[in-house]
């Protein structure tokens, strides 16, 4: 008994080194935003696998979706899901192009503000640079493993939907490793990317329907 | 292969609006109740890939309908980003929307979505009568509201597929492709009164 208590003190103890994470001083923001814009600079295209868990408090189980992810400067977007179902989404310039295993839907978005800013923040989100986008408060941490970026949103509306948002970046390659979407409600949408890829020759072809 | 063939064909025969409600022979019944089995297991995460046409306008998501307990439905509908659309929660006969995304929030669309998933995630039903039929085999008819379900069971004693009617007319139809357990694999809920079809295919992992 005496044994398990241990175990289960040490577990915790250790549970918490590794969620063990400190605010970054002045210094650190601004060496780590300069690294991240730098290779958001330096990267022309980027391809990547990701997982996206989405949790809910109430299943047994994260819903579990497997996709790619191909991106083009200035603004090409390409998001597509595999596994377990096959639908794309590519953002090119005012057009939102939808394909849901075969179902092919063009959206107009010149005229949708709110979609803009989502298109906007795709973008920027994949590159990781966003930290001077006014509509958000950021907050950047370092963890054992990363280093972390907290976006709260300061609109109103838009705490209907997001309580927040966080970014976690490789150390060495301050890029993008995982995007959190945390709702209101504590449920999220968290997206691990995998073999990244940078500057490998990618046709505009794929940003077509 | 026998079912497999009969659900197909149920498919193909309620895709085109039918009238199989007309000239049905009533029974007398030996059953007082019925179950829906289909969204019963608390152990089971209901997943499904959902493609949803209304007015010619088609749009996609991820539909989660979880028994939580003996008495509580909850029914989530997301992006396939994950951003949730609408969650509500069905407690015994109480209905909570808690949220919807405020370009969803009118009467008409809650009460039509709450109103078919109420009818797809209720377990047990007092039978009103029997009829003899031919595709699905036999219905029963329960009372739904100010309305009537008609359960269509196949040869085979499996549910394929729920006629929501009003003293004349059909109004929703539901139609279910089952795979060997107790989860749907393909379900459609076709509206006769609205044009809106919703299909959701079961995303298996």
């Amino acid at each position: 008994m005496y044994k398990l208590i241990i175990i289960l003190l040490l577990g915790c103890f250790s549970t918490q080194v590794m969620a063990q994470e400190r605010v970054m001083t002045a210094s650190e923001i601004s060496a780590f935003k300069t690294a991240v814009i730098e290779t958001s600079r330096a990267s022309k295209t980027i391809k990547s696998d990701f997982i996206q868990y989405k949790h809910l408090d109430f299943l047994d189980n994260d819903i579990e979706t497997i996709g790619k992810l191909q991106f083009k400067a200035p603004g090409f977007v390409k998001w597509e899901y595999t596994k377990p179902y096959v639908y794309s989404v590519i953002f090119r310039e005012d057009k939102l192009l939808i394909n849901d295993g075969g179902t092919k839907n063009a959206i107009d978005i010149g005229s949708s503000k709110m979609f803009k800013k989502l298109n906007d923040l795709i973008v920027k989100s994949v590159k990781g640079d966003m930290f001077d986008d006014n509509d958000f408060t950021v907050t950047y941490f370092i963890t054992d493993k990363a280093n972390k970026a907290v976006f709260v949103p300061k609109d109103k509306k838009l705490t209907e939907y997001i309580a927040s948002f966080e970014l976690l970046f490789d150390k060495k390659e301050a890029s993008v490793t995982e995007v959190k979407m945390i709702e209101p409600s504590q449920d999220y949408t968290q997206i691990i990317f995998k073999n990244r890829l940078v500057n490998t020759t990618i046709n505009d072809a794929v940003f077509t329907q | 292969m026998r079912y497999l063939l009969s659900s197909v064909l149920l498919f193909a025969v309620f895709s085109c609006s039918p009238k199989i409600l007309k000239g049905l022979e009533e029974q007398p019944s030996e059953i007082s109740q019925i179950t829906n089995p289909y969204f019963a297991d608390t152990a089971q995460d209901y997943v499904y890939k959902a493609k949803i046409d209304v007015y010619g306008k088609y749009f996609g998501g991820i539909l989660i309908i979880k028994k939580v307990n003996d008495t509580s439905h909850r029914v989530v509908f997301t992006t396939e980003f994950g951003s949730k659309l609408f969650d509500f929660l069905y407690e015994g006969n109480t209905f909570t929307k808690k949220f919807i995304v405020p370009d969803l929030d009118r009467n008409i669309i809650v009460n039509t979505l709450q109103k078919d998933f109420k009818i797809l995630i209720t377990e047990k039903v007092d039978v009103q009568s029997e009829y003899i039929s031919e595709i699905p085999e036999i219905l029963y008819k329960t009372e739904f509201g100010n309305r009537y379900n008609y359960y269509g069971f196949s040869d085979e004693k499996k549910l394929v597929v729920i006629l929501n009617a009003s003293k004349s007319k059909e109004k929703i139809i539901f139609t279910f492709q089952r795979t060997n357990n107790e989860v749907i694999k393909k379900l459609r809920i076709q509206h006769l009164n609205i044009k809106l079809n919703i299909d959701l295919e079961y995303l298996n992992k």
